[in-house]
């Protein structure tokens, strides 16, 4: 029995998968270690970009070292290039301008001193040959002479008639421009003639717009008319109304007043009656005294007598009656 | 901290620019929060083990097997017993011990004693760690916020200091202390589900011990009589 119960304690003691457990542990704090850094990261990317926008706008000296590394090697990079061509060339022009125009002169001028020996050289022997064939060099050249003025005669019957063909040109040109001209003044003409038309379509539209405008403007005048016709007639209708129920009030007094009899001329007594909605009258001040008390009371007593007084089924129009003035007069 | 403001804002950069105190919380609290998840899955394990092997052993419990064979099974050193069996091993081995024609009422009364005793062992087994995920689960949220206003005062006494105080001073210093509370309501949010749920598998599993132990005492009781 001591070893069983040995044996029991012994295995309460025996815990499953511990380690398992420290790994799965392990795990959830990687996981959750990875996804602060990457979604802290992530949101961190926008407010980048915008320091580089910003800093952009400031002065070179504080853009390079603000920026990432690649950019300022790509930048200084063909600054420098650009740089260095431009003074190799303008060196390079001034030299080869400099050297050539001091040999080209010098050869222009040696030239034509060359040349010139030459046709005098060509010069001189002919007349070393003259004393041999002068008869027939001299024939020769008369017949030269009149080839020659044949020639001329022919090249100057050529020419009359190129610059006859000249002048005809030239006239044709002239009433082919003078073609074009006209056709030009008619294209004008036809062109003004089009914009004289789209001037008249324009003009026709606008009257039209201004006559439809018109319309419209008469249409709102007259709705307006119609409205204010309406609005006044209403109004006219609600006087109506008004002055209808203040008769019918008066009239309603008048039944209840007991008049005091002999009494002298046309007193007149004026009451300020405040009313309740519904007709109920809540106070009734003199407001001028006919001179006779006996009928001033009498007629207030009839103002008490004869409520509720008769209101218009309309409570918009109660307003009206809130504070009544009411004048009686003794005789009508 | 950084003259340079909001150059990085990386997760480990806020760490590692926060200040000592600040960092010891975040230490306690990572520590904190890896022991109790370490506690949640090994609970987990325990608790689902003696699930399986109650509905086990009632099953076969209340097939009608034999007591005998059940003990011996129960007490073999090779086979892996659950917490219902050892109560009942207990219970058993109890009143075996008795011999035959001693009075019946105080051999139930030992027996009883006994299974109780091995109950108790057994809650204190399943409970053991629960109270460490309750603690966890309500404190870890105040030290981080402790971590977090401590963060909070050094970044406003450096905006002291400054001439002109822009909201990019005081963002950084406010960012990594925030990283703090958020470090203990890490920890707390999983310990407290977790103990909650714990609590209430557990008092589930002690019900089902009390109601085996009178059961078998009234079994073993109409064995004696």
């Amino acid at each position: 029995m001591a070893m069983s119960a040995s044996i029991l304690r012994n295995a309460i003691h025996t815990e499953p998968r511990v380690l398992l457990a420290g790994g799965l542990a392990v795990l959830v704090h990687l996981i959750f270690v990875a996804l602060m850094i990457f979604s802290l990261n992530w949101k961190d990317h926008p407010p980048e970009g915008m320091t580089v926008d910003i800093w952009s706008e400031i002065p070179k000296p504080v853009q390079e070292p603000v920026k990432s590394q690649p950019l300022p090697k790509q930048t200084p990079k063909p600054e420098p290039q650009p740089e260095p061509q431009p003074p190799k060339p303008e060196p390079e022009p001034p030299k080869p301008e400099a050297v050539k125009p001091a040999p080209q002169p010098p050869k222009a001028v040696v030239s034509p001193p060359v040349k010139k020996p030459d046709i005098a050289l060509k010069q001189k022997p002919e007349p070393v040959k003259e004393t041999q064939a002068e008869v027939e060099e001299q024939k020769k050249k008369e017949q030269e002479k009149i080839k020659e003025q044949e020639k001329l005669k022919k090249e100057q019957e050529k020419q009359k008639e190129l610059e006859k063909k000249k002048e005809l040109e030239k006239q044709k040109e002239i009433e082919k421009r003078k073609e074009q001209e006209k056709q030009k003044e008619q294209e004008r003409q036809k062109e003004l003639e089009k914009q004289q038309e789209l001037k008249k379509q324009k003009e026709k539209e606008l009257a039209a717009q201004q006559r439809q405008r018109e319309l419209e403007a008469k249409a709102q005048r007259e709705a307006e008319a119609k409205r204010a016709a309406q609005q006044a007639a209403a109004r006219a209708q609600i006087t109506n109304e008004i002055s209808k129920y203040k008769a019918l009030i008066l009239a309603k007094i008048r039944s209840r007043i007991v008049m005091p009899p002999d009494l002298p001329g046309n007193p007149v007594a004026e009451f300020n009656v405040t009313l309740l909605p519904g007709g109920d009258i809540l106070d009734v001040r003199l407001s001028k005294s006919s001179g006779h008390a006996v009928f001033d009371s009498a007629v207030e007593r009839a103002i008490f007598l004869s409520k509720p007084l008769p209101l218009p089924p309309d409570p918009a129009l109660f307003n009206e009656f809130r504070n009544l003035n009411i004048t009686v007069h003794y005789r009508e | 901290m950084n003259t340079t403001v909001t150059q990085d804002m990386s997760f480990l950069h806020l760490i590692s620019s926060a200040s000592l105190p600040v960092q010891l919380v975040m230490l306690i609290l990572v520590s904190i929060s890896f022991f109790s998840w370490w506690f949640i899955f090994r609970k987990l394990f325990v608790i689902r083990h003696e699930i399986k092997k109650t509905d086990e052993f009632e099953d076969i419990f209340w097939r009608g097997a034999d007591l005998n064979a059940l003990y011996q099974r129960a007490t073999s050193s090779r086979y892996v017993s659950g917490s219902m069996e050892r109560i009942f091993a207990a219970g058993f081995g109890e009143f075996n011990k008795h011999p035959q024609g001693t009075d019946t009422e105080a051999v139930m009364e030992s027996t009883r004693r006994a299974m109780r005793a091995t109950y108790q062992r057994e809650m204190d087994y399943l409970e053991s760690h629960l109270s460490f995920l309750a603690t966890v689960g309500s404190v870890s949220p105040y030290v981080g916020l402790l971590g977090t206003v401590w963060g909070i005062m050094n970044s406003f006494r450096s905006l002291s200091s400054m001439t002109q105080a822009t909201i990019a001073h005081v963002a950084p210093g406010i960012a990594e202390a925030l990283i703090a509370t958020a470090m203990g309501l890490f920890a707390a949010i999983p310990a407290v589900v977790a103990y909650n749920r714990y609590a209430s598998s557990t008092d589930q599993l002690a019900t089902r011990f009390e109601s085996f132990m009178e059961e078998l005492s009234n079994v073993l009781q109409r064995r004696a009589v």
